[in-house]
């Protein structure tokens, strides 16, 4: 098995003292982001970012990992506990989870949403190892064209597969795609949008905007709502560890489900927010005991959790291979990759494989060392967000400042910040999603690129995104998912006409 | 159409203070028709047609502007067109006040930083904050203000200058740092 020799070969790079060290303080960090409103995964990483340049990317990667997959633990704490998603990606763990924290089985909740998590986590991971090579090899064979329609494919699916109005998510990709396309073009040398500013010419970076919109947005929305923590006890020995382990087996097929859906969402670019909630539904509706939903079912903590940790591993997936992340965090990781010097797509596969072996042995260790650090810290974390809001509030936006400014060492940057913060209040108010700006943001440059050569090749003729098959598939079918929600509704007023018309 | 337009901003005022979803979503979507505007302007500059070497510099960025536009003003006509189902609150004016009362904070530590540098900046927007911001019914010791906005500022100097060697902007202060 040439995948076994290879994940045993990154096993060899990762399993050394510094690089455990790194996982530990990693999924340490991901908690604390997790847990604290206002900072989540995917600024969280970006504000860790600056930090990670003077390492090799190998251990950048992984600490950036584990800070992920800590944050994705992190989010589930405050969600039983507080009733308080860390994370919008655990929002459908209040539903069941809290109820639960209330009967004072906060234990049992957690054991269970943490174990299903880390097995949702590891089918995630064991796709990665399997199918990873596979895509790449199938991916080297792209030229510019194909990029440019993954890209079509990738942007299509968010506006078909969103919750948010299609217009809305059309808008907001745009201004990712504009933010990109600020500075100096790198085709023609022309100054693009800087009107005049020399703090434009190196464009605007995305990391500016992600700590602005999920940064300063999010604190600005948990400040309008008043945020007062009321907390249920947490109690957790490893007699109750024991005794949610053995209920487990009895969930097997809403675990299975749930998989199915976090990867499918993962790799798609859905994400976990999505998956999530999309499997509880679904084990609700499959359940025989619907109404116990709610009020305390142990299922219910069970299908989100893995769905969320699936979707979480499995956007690693595209963001290898294609160069194409999953999620918001894993966009801003491909930045990373970027700011490291590695070329993120297929040939990682090829020429950085101690960094892609690396990364995914670190994910089977990782998410291990994340469910023992995670369960034998849960009172330290509960402690942390029982300091008062007004403590707490303003040294997570002296956090999210130095983020910004350590990106160039730049105070225009924290100004910038500062306006991407209104924009992520003004977004989440108004049901402007922000992942697929995030995309955009990191993206845009390379789809212009893939549009120009591609152009290049063709003499200007559109036709080349449909001169093969492979080619032609993936754009109709990102065009067909863009326009899904017009082509829905015609469909829907198509139905209803008729029965309006009859006597 | 149009008297719907005259109407907007009087109605989303008028209402029980806050912010109405409509008048908040007109607000946006008109902001955000403004930077597209501004974005195809600039496009039109760099030359928006074809030359030798494939699309010229403004070829992408305009058609990026058009779709923001033409999709922002769908937003908008939806919300005109909508008008009543637009009522709800985007924010209640206590909301927009506690919004506000933490937005100002935020903007002045910023602009701060640009003349007494982030370390003392921080300082005082941590003071400002516990000081004036503390949850109904409790107040912060002036000790522990003292020892929190004096202490967070420090870590941030030994975590990031000094371990990572990503110096921080000290303004007038950096010869002590």
């Amino acid at each position: 098995m040439e995948q076994f020799d290879l994940l045993m070969h990154g096993m060899g790079v990762v399993l050394t003292w510094h690089h455990l060290l790194l996982m530990v303080a990693g999924v340490l960090l991901g908690i604390l982001v997790g847990v604290l409103p206002g900072l989540g995964a995917p600024n969280g990483v970006t504000i860790l970012l600056p930090l990670t340049f003077s390492m090799s990317p190998v251990s950048a990667i992984i600490l950036l990992s584990c800070m992920y997959w800590g944050a994705l633990f992190g989010g589930s704490v405050t969600s039983v506990i507080f009733n308080i998603p860390g994370e919008p990606s655990s929002i459908a763990t209040t539903f069941d989870g809290h109820p639960l924290a209330k009967q004072g089985r906060a234990g049992e909740a957690l054991t269970a949403a943490y174990t299903s998590a880390l097995l949702g986590a590891l089918v995630g991971v064991l796709l990665l190892t399997f199918l990873s090579t596979y895509i790449a090899r199938f991916a080297l064979e792209f030229s510019s064209p194909e990029f440019f329609a993954v890209y079509v494919l990738a942007f299509g699916s968010f506006i078909g597969l969103g919750k948010t109005p299609a217009l809305k998510t059309v808008a907001a990709m745009m201004l990712g795609f504009i933010l990109a396309s600020v500075g100096m073009d790198t085709v023609s040398g022309n100054l693009r949008l800087t009107f005049g500013l020399t703090e434009l010419l190196r464009g605007i970076s995305f990391e500016v905007a992600v700590i602005g919109l999920f940064g300063i947005g999010e604190i600005l929305c948990t400040v309008e709502e008043g945020l007062v923590f009321r907390g249920e006890n947490a109690r957790i020995n490893l007699r109750v560890v024991w005794n949610t382990w053995k209920q487990m087996p009895r969930y097997w097929a809403t675990w299975l489900r749930s998989c199915l859906i976090g990867c499918w969402m993962g790799i798609t670019p859905g994400g976990p927010t999505a998956a999530s909630f999309l499997s509880y539904s679904v084990a609700k509706n499959m359940s025989r005991h619907p109404e116990r939903f709610g009020k305390g079912a142990l299922d219910g903590v069970i299908a989100p959790e893995t769905a969320d940790h699936s979707a979480g591993t499995s956007a690693l997936l595209p963001m290898l291979t294609l160069g194409i992340p999953g999620s918001a965090t894993a966009a801003v990781m491909l930045g990373g990759l970027m700011i490291w010097g590695l070329q993120p797509g297929p040939t990682l596969f090829v020429e950085q494989k101690d960094f892609v072996w690396g990364l995914i042995a670190s994910m089977y260790l990782g998410n291990v060392v994340g469910l023992i650090v995670v369960l034998s810290t849960i009172p330290l974390f509960t402690a942390i967000l029982r300091i008062p809001f007004s403590i707490i509030a303003p040294i997570i936006v002296i956090i999210c400042a130095i983020g910004a400014y350590a990106v160039h060492q730049s105070l225009f940057d924290v100004g910038l910040m500062l306006v991407f913060g209104v924009f992520g209040y003004l977004f989440k108010k108004l049901s402007y999603p922000i992942a697929p700006l995030v995309l955009a943001a990191v993206l845009g440059d390379k789809m212009e690129d893939a549009f120009r050569q591609s152009m290049l090749f063709s003499g200007g003729s559109l036709d080349i995104f449909w001169s093969n098959g492979l080619a032609g598939t993936m754009t109709t079918a990102g065009l067909v998912m863009a326009f899904l929600p017009l082509i829905s509704r015609i469909v829907r007023m198509g139905r209803a006409r008729p029965r309006n018309s009859a006597p | 159409m149009n008297q719907d337009t005259t109407q907007a901003p009087a109605d989303g005022v008028r209402e029980r203070g806050g912010i109405s979803l409509r008048g908040g979503g007109l607000f946006t979507s008109g902001l955000l028709m403004l930077i597209a505007a501004v974005v195809m302007y600039d496009s039109l500059d760099q030359g928006i047609g074809w030359d030798a070497a494939g699309p010229q510099a403004g070829y992408f960025p305009f058609h990026i502007g058009l779709l923001m536009f033409l999709s922002c003003l769908g937003t908008a006509s939806w919300t005109l067109l909508h008008w009543s189902e637009g009522r709800g609150r985007m924010t209640t004016r206590s909301e927009f006040r506690r919004v506000r009362n933490v937005f100002l904070p935020i903007a002045a530590y910023v602009v701060l930083m640009f003349f007494v540098g982030m370390y003392v900046a921080g300082a005082l927007f941590i003071a400002w904050f516990m000081w004036r911001l503390a949850e109904p019914g409790k107040r912060h010791g002036w000790l522990k203000i003292v020892l929190i906005s004096v202490g967070v500022p420090l870590a941030t100097y030994f975590i990031f200058t000094v371990w990572f060697e990503v110096a921080l902007y000290a303004g007038p202060f950096a010869d002590l740092f």
